[in-house]
Formats: C-alpha cells, structure tokens, sequence
C-alpha cells in the first residue's frame, strides 16, 4: 500500500521522467507523423488515465473512454503497451532511489506492487483493441459474403454468377444456396458459372462446382461452366475431374451463345446504322 | 393416403402436397403404372413444389417409377424440385441422372413436348 501512496503522492516527478522516455520514442518510432502538440496531449491524458486507474483501483470508465478514442484516431496498439512498460520501469527506478535499504524481499514486494497496477490496464487496454479489431474482421467477413456469390439475371431465363477468388466449402455452400434460390426466383433455364477469376481448381473445388451442376439440374434448369482457362483445363484433365456431364465453355461469351441456343434464341444484327448512312449518303449525292 | 393423377389429354399430371412416408410412395408408384396402363398417356409431369423433404428411399421410388414409366413407354419429368431439397439429394450422393427434370409445371409440359417430338 505504502508504495502506491508513493508513487501517487510523487506523481509529478514521475510523471515528468515518463513523459521524457516516451518523447525519445515518438522520432524513431510509428508515431512520427503525428504533431507534436497532439503527441504531448495524449501523453498527458494517457497518463492522467494511468494514474485514474491507479488511484481508483481500476476505474474502468476512464480507460473505456482513453481507449475508445486512441482507437479511433488509429494509433498504434504498441503505443499503449511501450507507455505502460516504460511506466512500470519508471515508477520501478522510482520507488528503488526514493527507498534507502534495498533487499530481495523488498523488491519482490515493490515489483509485484507496481505489476498489480499495470497489468489489468495492459490486459484491459489489449483486449479493447483486440476487441475493435475482431468487430472491423468481422464487418469485413459479412462484406465478403454478400460480394462471393453474385447472381446476375441477364436475360429472361438466363443468369450468370461470375465467381471471383479462391473457393473453400463454406464458400461453396453459400455458391450453391445462392445459385439455387436465384435459378428459381428469377425463373432461369440456364445458368451459367463464370469461373474465369478463380485461380486455383483443385479437386476440391471441382467437387463443389459439380455438385452445384447437379443440384441446378435437379431444379430442372441447365448449368454451363464458362471461362475455363488453359492452366485450368490442364490441372482439371491432370487430376481426372470428370466433368463431361455437363457443358463447359472457354469464355462467358461462347457460353453465352450456347445458352441463347438453348433457350431458342439467336443474335441478329439489325443493320440499321449502315442502312442509314447508305441513305445519307444518297441523300447528299442527290443534292 | 393416395396422391391424386390427374389427366389431361394425352398427360398425366401429379403434384405432391404433402410430405410422403414410404408406404405411400410404394402405393403411388402401383397407382401411376396401373393408371398409365390404363389411359396409355404419353408423357407424365410430377410436381415436388410442396415438397420439403426428399429421404433416400423416395429418391430411390422416384428413380425407378421414371424408368419404369419408361419401360411402359411413357416420358417422366420432375418439377419444382426445392433448393434445399436438391442440395439435400446430391449430399446424399443421389444424383438422379437419368431422370429429366424441370422448374416449373409449364417448363416441364414444354420439356415433355420437346421430349416426345410433338
């Protein structure tokens, strides 16, 4: 107990040493872009906090606040923990010059005394970044999700799901559920899977995707694979996926066309640009 | 409980509301070769759209009334098969390969026509 009304009590001098060590760290270190007015006023409330803590026996309020706005501002989470050692070891020094008979028994007491004050605020000041950052991972996650299986209708009765990066099974389930639901909401005959952006196909990945094939037959659409690069058609033909039970195509635009085919349709070219221009072009040699 | 077949010209349609138990789909399988015998339809449309669960035994039914329709020379087409449904199947590892299959009753018709050259 003698050693916190110690320090508290001595809190300036302290203080001062620490804002000393922590001014030598800011030219080597991350925090160098900040400004130095700013640099000093966190310091100071940093260590306004660290004493609050001190003080109160672990007021969590103030920590919360401290925390939650460094967070924002994006510093560093090695900015907390070199504040907090450089703390202990000053507060340490400290307490070691301020005593006259020093032994191993009164160290051991005076370290474990100041790690009783630093430690909850390193674990609780840890946990509020780490907590920040499990929250921004997973936003992300659900970000992820909606943008890995897209289904695009593109014309009456035939969809395209364009498929980008690698796929693993959860990913696969998602592209399967999607694909389904889609086939039947927008009402497709044929459905086509884009993989021209997936750079990896193991068998693994060829698994899902037949399943997916058959699962959409089953449905009673259709189901072309698009966008089979060499490298691709390689490692598929190397690894003995058999994939002939359904239609695989080069690129979305030949597999394009085979789903107009199926789905009785073709292009026709309207020539009305060049007939308009042939009678522009009368028009002027009239004149 | 019997599931009702329905004709309709040289059809015969069925759409399955309830959830099947295997004495039914063996009762049904009777019922749609005796009722193909009968009326000499051409072509048959089954309707899962209400179906929510299809086990391994009436995939299995299913499988075989297609190819035994076949036999007596009618064209089957399945319809409306569920998402959950077909995603259940192929884990199951039941692919139904042989059997043709449709989205909807109407693209089923348009498929049987197609099918029987009509």
């Amino acid at each position: 107990m003698e050693f916190k009304q110690l320090v508290i009590n001595n809190s300036d001098s302290i203080v001062q040493k620490w804002m000393e060590e922590i001014d030598s760290l800011k030219d080597s270190n991350y925090t160098a872009t900040i400004s130095d007015e700013l640099y000093e006023s966190t310091n100071r409330e940093f260590v306004n906090v660290i004493f609050t803590s001190i003080r109160n026996e672990g007021s969590t309020k103030a920590v919360e606040d401290f925390s939650e706005k460094i967070i924002n501002l994006g510093w560093p989470l090695s900015y907390i923990t070199d504040g907090l050692q450089i703390f202990r070891r000053v507060s340490t020094e400290y307490l070691l010059t301020q005593s006259e008979k020093v032994d191993s028994n009164f160290f051991t007491n005076l370290s474990a005394s100041v790690n009783d004050w630093v430690e909850p605020l390193i674990r609780e000041l840890v946990n509020e970044y780490s907590g920040s950052w499990e929250h921004i991972v997973s936003l992300q996650r659900v970000a992820l999700q909606e943008l890995s299986a897209p289904l695009i209708p593109v014309m009456e009765g035939i969809t395209i799901m364009p498929l980008i990066g690698t796929i693993d099974t959860e990913r696969a389930k998602l592209i399967m559920e999607n694909l389904l639901e889609g086939a039947i909401k927008h009402n497709s005959e044929v459905v086509l899977i884009d993989i021209t952006g997936v750079p990896v196909v193991d068998t693994m990945v060829a698994h899902h995707i037949i399943q997916a094939a058959e699962a959409v037959r089953l449905i009673g659409a259709t189901c072309i694979l698009v966008g089979i690069r060499p490298e691709i058609a390689q490692t598929i033909v190397n690894l003995g996926i058999d994939l002939s039970n359904f239609p695989t195509k080069s690129s979305l635009k030949k597999g394009f066309s085979t789903a107009l085919e199926i789905t009785g349709r073709h292009v026709t070219d309207l020539n009305v640009k060049e007939n308009n221009i042939e009678k522009m072009m009368d028009s002027l040699r009239g004149e | 409980m019997r599931i009702p077949i329905l004709k309709l010209h040289n059809y015969l349609l069925i759409s399955i509301q309830t959830e099947i138990d295997d004495q039914t789909a063996i009762q049904f399988q009777e019922d749609l070769l005796d009722k193909i015998h009968k009326s000499g339809a051409s072509g048959v449309v089954i309707d899962l759209t209400s179906v929510e669960i299809i086990d391994s035994f009436i995939a299995k039914v299913l499988g075989d009334v297609v190819s035994m329709s076949d036999l007596m020379g009618a064209k089957v087409v399945l319809t409306g098969i569920q998402p959950a449904v077909a995603m259940t199947l192929i884990d199951l590892g039941i692919h139904l390969k042989n059997v043709p299959t449709a989205l909807d009753l109407e693209q089923g018709l348009i498929k049987l026509q197609q099918e029987l050259g009509v």
